[in-house]
């Protein structure tokens, strides 16, 4: 990455811890995981990042959403991204223009409008996703039926884009929440920063105006949605992990037994050492990742399945050696570590477990050209 | 101890037909998010049940309602665990270390007073953390000046399991500042009625209150209620701690077993709305075959453990050694387990109060696993003990 683009990422890191900084269980004291103010997004240009500047964006890519998801992953954020800037207006930015469309990212762009995307994020194949719904045509009326579990953000979405198959073709269509014959069932997760919800369409009848091509070729389309939801996490699963390795290594500085900082002991010492190990790594391959992704490499899924499966497996194992390593403290829920840890593990699942990301790597192994 | 296999084939099927008679069916969805009076009054009308057939306490001496071998102890808690009853968790402190407690450093008067009370419902809580004195337990500032026939108490003590509904603490007490600090602390029985106690219950990761912190304000203390000498508390601790985790770790060695590994099997046994299962993967069903491995290992130690202390020949350390793999392996199958099971697993969001540490909601159960390697001595003081004490290894640099 060259140093032009450095800078204007430090920029905005710093920009964004600085806003973000009171915002960690760690300091409300693990209470509330109350939603970001929406507006103060809107404001901070953070909802409109990637949005063109014709329709009141930033004009940004990946990169720069990358560097805010890690620093949302800091401080477990509990704000309906996700969903709506993550997926919605990629989502909608990777569809063949149409009047609808511009005026809807200029809208996502100002916060006035909130959008949830369903895409799989319960299954464990990876790989080409799997459109959940279908579109059946009656004579001139259009219908829409599946099913998808675990979507994010879609309590409070003005709109739902629904991952269909028309005719084996990947589609974007959108349905409002109130459309007669579409379900959302709440799908509360132990962690609490996160709201996912399962969106089942039973014969939803649907405008042709709200079904929607991908530009180029369906399939890179519906991929590169996918792709982007499984590097967003695992941004947040860097980013969590780094703020459980810089509050342990403060923890055992503070806390002496012994007549010792508990840090001054090589057991805790090593542990916390194998925590910048472990992040070392990760750091890299999210950074490999999301070059891949914001230049639109082809076989950018490999370092994306790379990521996300080592990411958010190492994720885990050093937000629970932070509890660990805290002691009784770090297992109170009042000190806030728990938030990390619940996020860290729901993290490790969403958008395909790492077995499944790993078998899907293993799958070039044998020559088959899996790409 | 040499009792006849056919006599201890025939105790199995006893406790096996008694369990599938009397375990209440659905306890555990009974149990699951139940509000706290549930919980205790449920505990207290199981452990009746267990008394009245003689299993409540079957490791205690038979003059006290004990007097169990320890042969038929094992194959007790096996098929406890095998059939799934509730375990004793609230009334874990009171049968384990206030018993260990009075049978090893207590008087006669103080053993009469509270073992039989203790069959009756008596419940006992710890007092012995404090928020800087955790691993260096012996560091603690709790202190206790004695005042003629009394002891006047004050300070804080932490992590104190169950204080909410306790009759009674074993209390660690500094009472002579003055000496090294493994020297000058006392043990006492405090009455939980005491004036001048206030306990708070303290929420955990996983959403429970069971940890309370006590302070203590001025509470009195009758010298009566000394265990051991004055400023001999430190060695009672010690020997009374250690006393009673055999049959403990042989307990949950086999819950793990039984019903953790089991219900983890089932799990990957379920077919997904393609037809496949869990297990049909074969890294997943490379990882289930490890841990049945570890877990058959652990439940062969932990009897191994209950045995050579039982014949008097306990190995250096072998109480940590157990501990530590029991608690890392718990946590390292739960941490599967939420893997595996997926999305799935972080939809369950209460569990069974009333369980051993795995019930199947699985990311709580991981959750909950942290309970197992922090306290009683976290995994790193017990690899320390290990290398130390079973080992011979030099000991950690003396504190600057």
């Amino acid at each position: 990455m060259d140093s032009d683009f450095g800078a204007v990422h430090d920029e905005l890191r710093g920009v964004a811890r600085m806003m973000l900084a009171n915002h960690s269980p760690l300091t409300t004291a693990g209470r509330s995981f109350k939603p970001l103010d929406w507006q103060l997004l809107a404001s901070s240009g953070w909802l409109g990042l990637e949005v063109p500047a014709a329709q009141g964006g930033a004009g940004a890519g990946f990169a720069e959403l990358a560097v805010l998801l890690t620093e949302f992953g800091r401080v477990a954020a509990a704000a309906p991204y996700l969903g709506s800037v993550v997926l919605g207006t990629a989502a909608l930015s990777l569809l063949e223009a149409n009047t609808g469309r511009d005026h809807r990212l200029q809208e996502l762009a100002a916060g006035t409008r909130r959008v949830a995307v369903a895409l799989p994020t319960d299954r464990p194949e990876v790989g080409q996703p799997t459109a959940p719904f279908r579109i059946r045509r009656a004579g001139s009326v259009l219908e829409v039926s599946g099913r998808a579990g675990f979507v994010p953000d879609v309590v409070g979405a003005d709109e739902i884009l629904l991952l269909a198959a028309d005719d084996h073709r990947p589609v974007l269509v959108a349905v409002a929440p109130s459309a007669p014959g579409l379900q959302i069932d709440a799908q509360p997760v132990v962690d609490e920063t996160r709201h996912l919800a399962a969106v089942i369409a039973d014969g939803v009848e649907i405008d042709p105006d709200s079904l929607w091509s991908f530009t180029g070729s369906p399939e890179a389309g519906a991929a590169r949605l996918a792709e982007r939801a499984m590097l967003a996490v695992a941004c947040d699963s860097l980013g969590l992990a780094t703020m459980m390795m810089e509050a342990t290594v403060a923890y055992v500085t503070d806390r002496y037994q012994f007549g010792r900082p508990i840090g001054s002991y090589q057991a805790v010492k090593h542990a916390c050492a194998d925590m910048l190990v472990g992040i070392s790594i990760c750091s890299e391959l999210v950074g490999t990742a999301v070059e891949a992704l914001s230049s639109d490499e082809p076989g950018s899924w490999v370092p994306v399945s790379m990521a996300k499966a080592h990411v958010s497996s190492v994720a885990v194992e050093i937000a629970g050696k932070a509890i660990q390593l805290h002691g009784g403290v770090g297992y109170t829920w009042e000190r806030g570590l728990h938030a990390y840890l619940k996020r860290a593990a729901l993290n490790r699942s969403l958008f395909g477990s790492p077995i499944a990301h790993r078998r899907r790597l293993a799958a070039r192994y044998a020559g088959e050209g899996n790409s | 101890m040499a009792v006849p296999d056919r006599d201890l084939a025939e105790f199995r099927s006893t406790v096996g037909d008694w369990c599938r008679a009397n375990v209440p069916k659905d306890w555990r969805r009974a149990q699951a998010g139940a509000p706290e009076e549930q919980f205790v009054a449920f505990q207290k009308a199981w452990f009746q049940e267990l008394r009245q057939v003689g299993w409540a306490v079957p490791h205690w001496p038979a003059e006290w309602g004990g007097g169990m071998s320890v042969a038929e102890q094992i194959v007790l808690y096996q098929e406890l665990a095998a059939n799934d009853a509730p375990r004793l968790v609230l009334a874990f402190v009171a049968i384990h270390h206030a018993a260990s407690t009075l049978l090893v450093a207590g008087t006669d008067e103080q053993r009469r007073c509270h073992l039989p009370a203790i069959l009756d419902g008596e419940l006992w809580v710890q007092g012995f953390s404090e928020p800087d004195a955790g691993s260096d337990l012996a560091s603690l500032r709790t202190t206790g000046r004695r005042e003629g026939d009394v002891f006047v108490v004050n300070g804080q003590k932490l992590w104190s399991s169950g204080a909410a509904h306790a009759d009674w603490c074993l209390l660690l007490v500094r009472t002579d500042p003055g000496a090294p600090k493994r020297e000058g602390i006392s043990y006492f029985l405090m009455d939980m009625r005491t004036p001048g106690i206030d306990v708070r219950p303290i929420r955990n990761a996983n959403g429970e209150s069971h940890f309370c912190e006590m302070f203590l304000d001025d509470v009195v203390i009758p010298v009566s209620g000394l265990v051991g000498p004055e400023h001999g508390g430190w060695r009672v601790a010690q020997e009374t701690l250690s006393a009673e985790r055999g049959m403990t770790m042989l307990e949950l060695s086999e819950r793990l077993g039984r019903a953790g590994f089991t219900w983890l099997l089932e799990a990957c046994r379920v077919r997904g709305p393609s037809g496949d299962r869990l297990l049909d993967d074969p890294v997943v069903a490379d990882r289930l075959a490890a841990f049945e491995i570890e877990v058959a290992g652990l439940r062969s130690l932990c009897r191994r453990v209950v045995e050579r202390h039982e014949a008097g020949a306990s190995a250096p350390a072998e109480a940590s050694i157990a501990k530590l793999l029991y608690s890392e392996l718990l946590q390292r199958v739960m941490d599967f387990a939420t893997e595996v099971v997926g999305l799935e697993a972080h939809t369950q969001l209460t569990k069974p109060l009333s369980s051993g540490w795995e019930s199947g909601a699985w990311m709580l159960d991981y959750i909950g696993s942290y309970e197992w390697t922090i306290p009683g001595g976290t995994s790193e003081i017990q690899r320390t003990i290990i290398g130390e004490r079973g080992l011979g290894l030099p000991r950690e640099p003396a504190a600057r």
